[in-house]
């Protein structure tokens, strides 16, 4: 437990608006009042509007009034109050709600800047209050609409869990030495024509965009003859263009996510800043990182990138505000784990059982469609089905060496490592006092091969990670290893 | 029946033998569900229809009563012999399942609450789950089906030493 020394000349914390300007921030998007629009349109089906610009400026008019009022009442009926122990939200239009956080449980603090808010010069903050094994949304604090000095004065407020002076200091009074751990370089843009994740930006616009196509009047829409569409020309031209707009949306995509993407270390905690339109600023308390993963795509294997998050107990949304290198080179990548992490050293493989296992398990959906194939061409002439089933086998070969040659585990006197998955590549470095438990699974199948997968339950990140397919005796050795004494449970003799 | 030694001990102790019990009236109930669907199978579906159907008339009925004899007849015995638990001077430690084999071992330092549960069926027999949660969403270890009055004093038991042990790292 963490000593708090109570200073006795702690006033009692002052319930705080937040800034006016909110009111009308949220005024132009419409925050509050959206949630009228169901109520709202049965009303004006029923009353039956008819066309005419006298109604639809009525409307205008009224939905903006609406949201205005419903802007400002939030406004009114929201406080917030950082103390000495605990930050209590109060909030609720018509039903009231007290949510009251200790400090000792805030596990991260988020200071978002989005355009409309850079307008107004207003932040938002964010503060995660994970606890235990619940998950949701319902697990964050959000204080909406806060002038800058006062978000930063907030946040430095809540994470270094004592009351700042007044806000006339700023709170900010010696700042501790800030040491950079990392700075996106704009080159490593180019990696994200090859990551999933960034591809798929540009092909929601797509969509969307062939949607307004088929909205638009017929008259609008360039006449495509069929004869055009078939032509060889045209098709190239076609998927050369889509190519060219995957590629070039999915790093404006990753420009706009990542841009002057920063990590410093300011004391005992991580800040992230990163976001070329939406300015976040994500902290992260060093105290509670128990490890780090470093994932690598299918793709990104091609060209050596990587990606790292940090496994911080506690910490909602883990995937999106643990990540401290969106993208980079692996290189890059394994410095920056290797300062959160001790690096347990190389991997061990796995034994070659497992790698039988993978490929059987590779292949046999394969088999499967094979076999259902040769039934299905006696009964009812499918002979395609075969044909099929026997590409998904061979294509199962690489797929369930890959998945084998993923495979690995090592210990370290302080941490400990495992690795697996063929898509995306994650190896983990994980702290020995991270692991909250262990789970040994072992199926009918690994039990003759002699083989048994291990997770190690963590209170971060996704909760649990495993090394599959481990040799069986090496499991007990494997959990001693890389965990605190009370795993010996798993060889000592039973009493 | 097994071949290879376990990857890890066994744990101590056993369940009460009522879990069997249970465990059999839970595969009575699911085999009578599973016999109603296959009837109304038989009963509903014209048996002139194209290729499918035909065999699907004759495996339907032969997989419910499949289903019946293994989960009456066998996997409750298959399963009591499994299912093993212990508490030790640092852990709890519990073995489940029965084709695929589960061991889960959270140390009591880690320990962030423990819950009894009494499920209706497990009320008629009595018996209660104790469930230890961690901080993981993973690292929950059940207990399943202890006599009422064990379960209740190993929760207790458990509650009080993660008192004294529990530290901050979760």
């Amino acid at each position: 437990m963490r000593e708090r020394i109570e200073q006795s000349d702690v006033s009692e914390p002052v319930a705080r608006r937040a800034s006016p300007l909110v009111v009308l921030l949220h005024t132009v998007t419409f925050r509050q009042a959206r949630q009228f629009v169901p109520a709202v349109i049965p009303i004006v089906a029923a009353t039956g509007f008819g066309g005419g610009r006298t109604t639809v400026i009525a409307l205008v008019v009224g939905v903006t009034l609406l949201s205005l009022g419903t802007a400002a009442l939030s406004w009114w009926r929201f406080t917030y109050a950082d103390g000495p122990s605990s930050v209590v939200v109060t909030r609720g239009l018509l039903s009231r709600s007290v949510r009251t956080v200790p400090n000792d449980r805030i596990r991260g603090v988020e200071v978002e800047t989005s355009v409309l808010h850079r307008l107004f010069g207003l932040v938002r903050v964010r503060i995660d209050a994970a606890a235990g094994a619940v998950a949701g949304k319902e697990e964050e604090l959000v204080v909406d609409g806060v002038t800058r000095a006062e978000g930063d004065r907030l946040r430095a407020a809540v994470l270094t869990h004592r009351q700042a002076p007044d806000r006339a200091d700023g709170g900010t009074e010696a700042a501790p030495a800030e040491e950079e751990f990392g700075r996106f370089d704009n080159r490593w843009l180019l990696y994200a024509p090859l990551v999933g994740s960034y591809l798929a930006l540009p092909l929601a616009a797509v969509g969307a965009l062939f949607r307004l196509a088929q909205e638009l009047p017929e008259n609008v829409r360039p006449n495509l003859g069929e004869a055009a569409l078939a032509s060889v020309r045209a098709l190239g031209i076609t998927v050369g263009g889509a190519l060219v707009v995957l590629v070039a949306g999915s790093v404006v995509g990753a420009a706009i996510v990542n841009w002057g993407f920063r990590l410093v270390r300011r004391g005992g905690s991580l800040i992230a800043v990163r976001g070329l339109i939406t300015r976040r600023h994500t902290e992260l308390e060093v105290d509670r990182i128990r490890g780090a993963t470093v994932a690598e795509g299918a793709g990104m294997r091609l060209v050596h990138a990587a990606r790292v998050n940090a496994l911080v107990t506690g910490l909602g949304d883990a995937t999106r505000r643990g990540q401290l290198l969106p993208l980079g080179p692996r290189s890059e990548a394994w410095t920056l784990a290797r300062r959160l992490v001790e690096d347990p050293g190389p991997l061990v493989a796995h034994p070659p059982a497992a790698r039988r296992r993978r490929l059987v398990r590779a292949t046999f959906a394969g088999l499967m469609v094979t076999v259902a194939g040769m039934l299905a061409t006696v009964l009812a002439g499918w002979w395609w089905v075969v044909l099929v089933g026997l590409a998904l086998t061979v294509l199962g070969i690489p797929l369930g060496r890959g998945r084998y040659a993923a495979l690995g585990h090592a210990t370290g006197p302080r941490s400990f490592s495992v690795r697996s998955g063929w898509l995306v590549r994650e190896q983990v470095l994980l702290q020995h006092r991270a692991v909250v438990g262990w789970q040994v699974r072992q199926s009918f199948f690994q039990r003759q091969a002699g083989l048994a997968t291990v997770l190690a339950c963590v209170g971060a990140g996704r909760g649990g990670y495993a090394a599959i397919d481990m040799a069986a005796g090496d499991i007990a050795g494997f959990a001693l290893a890389a965990s605190e004494p009370w795993a010996a449970t798993f060889s000592r003799p039973a009493p | 029946m097994t071949t290879a030694p376990p990857p890890v001990r066994e744990p101590a102790w056993s369940l009460s033998r009522s879990a069997i019990s249970l465990w059999v009236t839970e595969g009575v109930i699911g085999s009578l569900v599973l016999g109603v669907g296959a009837a109304l199978f038989a009963v509903f579906v014209p048996g002139d229809l194209g290729f499918p159907f035909p065999v699907l008339r004759r495996l339907v009925p032969i997989a419910a009563a499949l289903y019946a004899v293994v989960t009456i007849g066998v996997r409750p015995w298959f399963r009591f012999r499994v299912h093993r638990w212990e508490v030790t001077a640092d852990a709890v430690y519990t073995l489940t399942g029965w084709l695929t084999r589960t061991w889960t071992l959270v140390p009591i330092s880690r320990i962030q609450t423990v819950d009894v549960t009494r499920g209706v069926l497990q009320q008629l027999f009595g018996l209660s789950t104790v469930a230890v949660l961690t901080a993981s969403s993973q690292g929950t270890v059940r207990v399943w089906h202890l006599e009422a009055d064990v379960a209740q004093r190993v929760a207790d038991d458990l509650a009080h030493r993660a008192e004294q042990v529990r530290d901050q790292a979760t």
